[in-house]
């Protein structure tokens, strides 16, 4: 087995598989990427056994061949070589040679045959998406994902496709972000998954080109994303995502429209004082005036006045700085509109300039 | 300056309690643990009973095969713990650096006291003798200059003994020590040791710091020093408890995956109510499995929020248990056990964050 190869032409791919490689493995082939050289293409593969990326490149200059090798040294060899390198493969016994100019690696390899083979279902549904279209969706829904929470189905995303309309949604329990789109095609079904945490944040990562024409196909089991040369294909969480529809079924107080700017400064500012571990900040709001403010156990105290028109009844509530600071900051508009609910038991933070996306953020009580 | 540490051991302790308040047990193969027609083992037993290969956490049911006319008696904690109770207050007179990993054994600092001229060997023998006249029960001490190595002299002349091994002749003693006496080197890291043709502390001592870091981990950096007859752990006197389990033995094997989830239930319910009297939560559950052969496992999973609820952490067992072999092999034991724990601030401080899903 031997290939000739630009070095600009295998770093990105290298660099999308190894994001996927955990660091510490229970297999030690899970280090190694796994290279196949048919067809003149080389095909990459890199899996934790959750996700896998595959990567197919073009090739000129080969003979056919399999190995695995350990995929993060590969990639630290190639990234470190100058920007215009060709690197020449070279398969000898158990050990992968790698030449460019005058420099020489030889790396361990282990069998093709023993590389883990990701298992997948025949999937059962399909559409298709522009990536700056699903980008902007996870985007502004991936930062409210629970973290190792208990409940397991938090720690995803939930896509629901409905004919023609797609909903993703996001939540840790304190927060939640819900986007609707058109994916503008019949698609004649209606069904949930929820893609796990790690698999979001690498597909996020994988989508850099904005005019690429994605392929999503998804089972109850696996979902696979064509994006150009690259499939990305990861394990579902096989749960029911809890039922949040009750959080838009209620009345709400008028809203509140506030400069964007000048309302995150101020929570910037009073949040500096809050409790470190709670980050517990007062809204106190009136038909003039919006007052943040916040006190700590060293009794120190912070306050912000925001000048508002107002129509509504007197509120008051509290939140975490740093939850309402993560929504605040994903509005693309100047204006943040806000709205509480009456029995204060949430709140909408929207976009006026774009209904597609609404995040809402659960209060504290201090 | 090397420190001066004694680490005194009582001998046979449940079992010499029993033989003190029961003296028709006197020079008779007495068994304190479970009795031998349930599945418990051999918690302690007199030195009577080791004449017949008896020792502690062997099947009680073994120990009357090898000894059939052995007495077998459940053990009575609450007379323990005073006796315990005793000896820790004769310990204080000598120092306030007392670390009791258990009832029946201690770790004292003496390199700052007072009594007999400051002589640690002084001070044991001191010691040995006031516990003898408070309790009417025998102890050994090692005297050296760190916990490993006094905790080994302990044990050399059981029981009513007393050892001394100095600085000059602790780096000499540890060399021609078997692997299988080191404290802190269980049957399981015994045998890879022999494996890798490490037999006595002469031949750990020959391993490089790569070694023992690669093929142990962590604890490598252990072996290594004590090779070398070095220990620098303090005695530490204000032990906090880092874990809190509970476990149970079964009368019979099981193997049935519904019974042992359903078993699981009951310990987490227990040790979750155990937790909430400590006012304490816990971020990282361990499950342990002994099976029928007393092969024993632990599984553990750590979170970046407090486990709460029986159903949260039903949950990861279950998750947990996928990596055992449970369903295959018999089990004789389980146990649950929180770890990383904290105290609750939610509830101490009154904020609560609202949760759209509870």
């Amino acid at each position: 087995m031997n290939f000739i190869i630009d070095r600009e032409h295998l770093l990105a791919p290298l660099q999308h598989i190894v994001n996927v490689i955990e660091k510490r493995q229970t297999m030690p082939i899970l280090a190694n990427l796994l290279m196949v050289i048919k067809d003149e293409q080389l095909v990459l593969t890199g899996t934790d056994l959750e996700i896998q990326i595959v990567v197919r490149i073009k090739l000129d200059n080969m003979t056919a061949g399999t190995v695995t090798v350990p995929a993060r040294k590969l990639l630290d060899i190639c990234r470190l070589l100058p920007s215009t390198a060709q690197i020449k493969f070279t398969l000898q016994d158990d050990k992968l040679k790698i030449n460019s100019g005058r420099s020489r690696f030889s790396l361990s390899t282990l069998p093709a045959d023993d590389y883990p083979k990701f298992d997948e279902d025949t999937f059962s549904y399909q559409f298709k998406i522009r990536a700056d279209r699903f980008k902007k969706a996870l985007d502004k829904t991936v930062f409210c994902m629970a973290n190792q929470d208990v409940r397991y189905y938090l720690n995803g995303l939930m896509i629901n496709i409905s004919n023609d309309q797609m909903k993703l949604v996001a939540s840790d329990g304190h927060r939640l972000a819900v986007y609707d789109d058109s994916i503008e095609q019949q698609t004649g079904y209606e069904t949930r998954i929820i893609i796990p945490r790690k698999g979001i944040l690498e597909l996020n990562r994988l989508l850099d080109d904005p005019e690429a024409d994605l392929t999503i196909q998804f089972s109850d089991n696996n979902i696979r994303i064509c994006i150009n040369n690259l499939i990305f294909s990861a394990k579902l969480i096989d749960a029911k995502y809890p039922d949040f529809s009750k959080v838009f079924q209620q009345s709400f107080y008028p809203q509140i429209e506030i400069q964007k700017k000048t309302f995150k400064d101020a929570l910037t500012r009073v949040s500096i004082l809050a409790n470190e571990k709670f980050k517990g900040i007062a809204f106190d709001i009136n038909s003039d005036s919006l007052r943040i403010s916040t006190h700590n156990p060293d009794r120190e105290e912070a306050e912000e006045e925001l000048l508002i028109d107002y129509p509504g009844e007197d509120i008051s509530i509290a939140f975490n700085a740093q939850y309402f600071l993560d929504a605040v900051s994903n509005l693309d508009s100047e204006l943040a509109i806000i709205t509480i609910a009456e029995n204060s038991s949430c709140c909408f933070i929207e976009d006026p300039n774009d209904e597609r996306f609404k995040f809402i953020v659960m209060p504290m009580l201090l | 300056m090397a420190r001066k540490i004694i680490h005194i051991d009582m001998d046979a302790f449940f079992a010499a309690v029993e033989q003190r308040d029961f003296p028709q047990y006197q020079g008779k193969p007495l068994v304190v643990g479970g009795m031998p027609d349930s599945r418990g083992v051999v918690s302690t037993c007199s030195y009577e009973a080791r004449k017949y290969g008896i020792h502690s956490a062997m099947p009680a049911a073994r120990a009357l095969q090898l000894c059939p006319q052995a007495i077998f008696v459940k053990p009575r904690f609450a007379a323990y713990q005073e006796a315990s109770r005793q000896i820790r207050e004769i310990f204080r007179q000598y120092t306030d650096l007392i670390e009791p990993p258990s009832l029946d054994e201690a770790y004292l600092d003496v390199s700052l006291a007072t009594a007999c001229r400051g002589s640690a060997m002084l001070i044991a023998e001191d010691i040995k003798r006031k516990i003898t006249a408070a309790t009417q029960l025998t102890a050994s001490a090692g005297v050296s200059y760190n916990k490993f190595l006094a905790k080994i002299a302990s044990d050399l002349n059981k029981p009513n003994g007393i050892h001394l091994i100095t600085p000059e002749q602790g780096p000499a003693f540890v060399e021609t020590l078997p692997i299988g006496r080191f404290h802190g080197i269980g049957r399981a890291t015994e045998a890879k040791m022999l494996a890798l043709g490490i037999k006595t502390g002469r031949d750990l001592k020959k391993c490089s710091r790569e070694l023992l870091l690669q093929q142990f981990g962590k604890v490598g950096n252990f072996y290594y020093h004590i090779a070398r007859g070095i220990d620098n752990r303090p005695v530490n006197n204000h032990r906090t408890r880092k874990s809190f389990g509970v476990e149970m033995t079964f009368q019979q094997d099981i193997d049935d995956p519904e019974l042992i989830t359903r078993h699981f239930q009951d310990l987490l319910n227990k040790a979750l109510n155990k937790l909430q009297q400590k006012k304490l939560v816990a971020r990282t559950i361990t499950i342990k499995i002994k099976y029928a052969n007393f092969d024993l496992i632990t599984r553990s999973r750590t979170l970046n929020s407090p486990l709460m609820t029986v159903t949260s952490c039903s949950r990861l067992v279950a998750d947990l248990l996928k990596k055992t072999e449970i369903g295959t092999r018999k089990i004789r034991l389980l146990g649950v056990a929180f770890s990383s724990l904290e105290e609750q601030v939610q509830s101490r401080s009154g904020v609560r964050q609202m949760d759209l899903f509870a």
